[in-house]
């Protein structure tokens, strides 16, 4: 009885819903077609989106509803940069949607009321498993993007101490070790994603990686780029020495043009710190420090440059050695990382909570991505509810098996 | 004589099976042969009993158990008369709807009457507080009194701060002797020490897993001589010898690093580093006066000490979700978000 009186609600909302689907090419209409139908029919399927599609002017009245990333931007922002599931989430739905969450706003408060001729700020994202902390991250780093700042994202820090199938000795120094693959891979992505800064950032010093090659001062950085992109043996030193341009020209030194403010987004922090699953030629266990990747990476955290923010987010689903229980920034860090990162802005990351939830079973109802019928009645949501404990991901692998 | 008597009934039995075929006949001759069993085996019994008792007397008559005990006891009896000592369970004694055991499929508990389980367990039925009552008036007349004045807890550990345990053990047997009784237990709290800062330290450091730090209690267990004389004269050697062995300061103590130390200290910690570093980096370009005042000037900004306490905070008393919360708020009050 219930799921007739449902489907009949539904049923007008479904035709128009599926007319947006039609009209997706351009973002204005829809938009506006669905600001229509949410004031047409005081619908409680339409709550849960937000007509605010500019991350700069989300806040509270906005939390807890879907905000959808435009294409556009999905691909060069996020070329590496989204979680797996999200990515095939984006593809099964044809549209990236993320909700707006209290510790995302938080963070992008924090980061407009910033005074961004100091030292950056050090911001860590912390949470149980599966809370949205990446997501967050993402949301975060999108603002920034629109604000037209330079992003410098490594998507998992882990992929950088594990599994890496080439450990090449350093060509500059003898006692590293070089990760060409994962390097140059991350070059391509940051060419992909500040393509327009690349021709206007000058090198401020000679860079010499063979006998025949090097970079002159003054050229352009996107030459240095790819440099590191074609010569895979030397990608590791270009990825610090772009680093440290970067780090040197941030804040704008010079008024006009070249001034830029830098995002370093990592997500899997705790990697850097903790230990590798990489072994040298004698067998031994490789220690972080001695990657060239992660000794650079060290460095950019470091908060001695001035004119951006930090943005991190801890993850322990990746992290090798640690324990499956950890989420608190001193046990996933260790002493040292603590000590490094520190001081830094915890912003804790927690579960959906009702309206959230709502929220979300909402949109999963919307996208008619819950074929089971007793998943739309009453007692399916309590049980959703029950075997999730509202947990983001794990209602996520939930939804899909209905 | 059975043998005989048996002897032609299994004959008799041959000739009858081959000639005829029906059951009829075969429940007949098996009454015979019943009939002349009991025949056969009364003979034998009779012969026995003659001689002596037999081991499977089925004749013997056996006496039906009266009403059990129970049934007559009033609610206010005098329980030390039914278990004044230790012994087992008896189902017949104890007036109690006890049930003990695993039970079959669709059953419940086994009942008390010839429950082996219950007699198997110890039980403290002879223990009841009557009866410790009872004990306690008996032993009376052997014991001193209580000193008025330590009339309360506090003023007994102010007054003797050092607690000596010891076992006695009695059992009847072959000797009375038990070893167990020789071990000897002091607990002293520190507190009640006169100890100063490195002093405690040291003697925390030395006793290793004998102090425990919730309840400040150090606990010696001594049971290496033979006797309990001995082993409480060894126990007090070692509490002075620890105390005054912590009063000293040996030159190699000096080498004590950062790692050895039992708690974070802010004095010279990466954490002060990191914390003054940005401090500095962040003052606007030009200020850069003498470094001893600045620092001096920074580090006493309550800003600078809020942080202080949250960060030693995190650090010793381990990290939870209101440490971090309180580490937040310093952190953002220190940069002005």
């Amino acid at each position: 009885m219930n799921l007739h009186k449902l489907s009949s609600r539904l049923c007008p909302t479904v035709t128009q819903k599926f007319r947006h689907l039609h009209i997706q090419s351009s973002g204005q209409q829809l938009e506006s077609v669905a600001v229509e139908t949410a004031s047409a029919e005081p619908n409680p399927l339409s709550v849960f989106r937000t007509s605010e599609q500019d991350p700069a002017y989300h806040s509270e009245r906005q939390s807890g509803q879907y905000y959808t990333f435009p294409p556009a931007h999905i691909q060069k922002l996020f070329p590496h940069g989204l979680p797996p599931r999200f990515q095939l989430q984006i593809k099964t739905f044809n549209e990236g949607c993320v909700m707006v969450r209290p510790p995302a706003l938080e963070l992008i408060s924090y980061l407009k009321r910033a005074d961004y001729s100091k030292p950056p700020l050090r911001y860590v994202l912390y949470g149980d498993t599966g809370t949205g902390k990446t997501l967050s991250l993402c949301h975060a780093l999108h603002y920034c993007y629109t604000q037209g700042w330079l992003i410098v994202h490594i998507p998992d820090a882990h992929l950088w101490v594990k599994n890496c199938k080439e450990l090449l000795p350093s060509s500059s120094r003898p006692s590293r070790f070089d990760q060409p693959i994962q390097a140059s891979h991350w070059l391509k992505n940051f060419k992909i994603t500040n393509e327009h800064f690349l021709s206007k950032i000058k090198t401020t010093q000679r860079y010499v990686w063979t006998k025949r090659e090097s970079t002159e001062m003054g050229q352009p950085l996107g030459e240095l780029v790819d440099q590191g992109v074609n010569r895979m043996k030397s990608s590791s030193d270009v990825v610090g020495a772009v680093l440290r341009e970067l780090r040197l020209q941030a804040g704008g030194i010079t008024e006009g043009e070249g001034a830029f403010k830098l995002a370093v987004a990592v997500d899997g922090v705790n990697a850097l710190w903790g230990k590798t699953s990489l072994k040298k030629e004698d067998r031994t266990l490789c220690e972080p420090e001695e990657l060239t990747l992660i000794h650079n990476l060290r460095k950019m955290m470091k908060n001695n440059w001035s004119g951006g923010a930090i943005l991190t987010a801890l993850s322990q689903t990746g992290s090798l050695f640690t324990p499956r229980s950890a989420y608190l920034p001193n046990e996933l860090l260790g002493e040292e990382g603590f000590d490094h990162m520190e001081p830094f802005v915890p912003v804790s990351v927690s579960n959906y909570d009702e309206k959230e939830f709502e929220s979300c079973y909402l949109y999963y109802l919307d996208r008619n991505w819950l074929q089971h019928p007793h998943s739309r009645s009453e007692e399916g949501k309590k049980e959703l509810i029950f075997l999730s404990n509202k947990n983001p991901s794990i209602l996520e692998r939930l939804c899909a098996f209905l | 004589m059975a043998a005989s008597i048996s002897h032609p009934a299994l004959s008799s039995l041959r000739k009858i099976n081959c000639n005829t075929n029906g059951i009829f006949s075969l429940i007949s001759f098996s009454r015979r042969i019943s009939v002349s069993s009991v025949l056969s085996t009364s003979a034998v019994a009779t012969e026995k009993e003659g001689a002596g008792r037999g081991v499977r007397g089925q004749r013997r008559s056996k006496r039906q158990a009266g009403e059990p005990r129970t049934e007559r006891m009033s609610v206010d009896q005098d329980w030390t008369a039914v278990y004044p000592t230790a012994a087992p369970f008896k189902p017949s004694a104890v007036p109690l709807p006890v049930r003990m055991g695993y039970p079959v499929k669709r059953g419940v508990p086994p009942a008390k009457k010839g429950n082996l389980e219950l007699i198997k367990i110890p039980n403290f039925l002879h223990l009841t507080p009557v009866a410790i009552k009872k004990h306690c008036e008996a032993l009376k007349q052997f014991c001193t009194e209580w000193p008025a004045a330590l009339n309360s807890d506090e003023k007994c550990m102010k007054h003797f701060p050092i607690q000596v345990q010891s076992k006695e053990f009695v059992s009847a047997g072959l000797s009375v002797r038990n070893p167990d009784a020789r071990i000897v237990t002091l607990k002293v709290k520190l507190s009640s020490l006169n100890l100063d800062d490195h002093a405690r330290k040291k003697m925390i450091k030395l006793s290793e897993e004998r102090y425990c730090k919730d309840t400040d209690t150090l606990t010696i267990v001594t049971d290496s001589c033979p006797l309990r004389q001995q082993n409480y004269d060894y126990a007090m050697y070692l509490l002075t010898v620890l105390y005054h062995e912590s009063w000293k300061s040996e030159a190699w103590e000096q080498e004590k690093t950062r790692a050895d130390m039992e708690e974070y200290e802010w004095e010279d910690s990466p954490s002060q580093k990191n914390l003054l570093d940005t401090l500095l980096r962040m003052r606007p370009t030009g200020a850069k006066d003498e470094e001893e005042g600045a620092r001096e000037e920074l580090l006493g900004q309550p800003a600078v000490q809020e942080y202080r306490d949250t960060l030693l905070k995190l650090k010793n008393e381990g990290e939870t979700e209101e440490n971090l919360q309180k580490y937040k708020e310093a952190v953002k009050k220190l940069f002005n978000i």
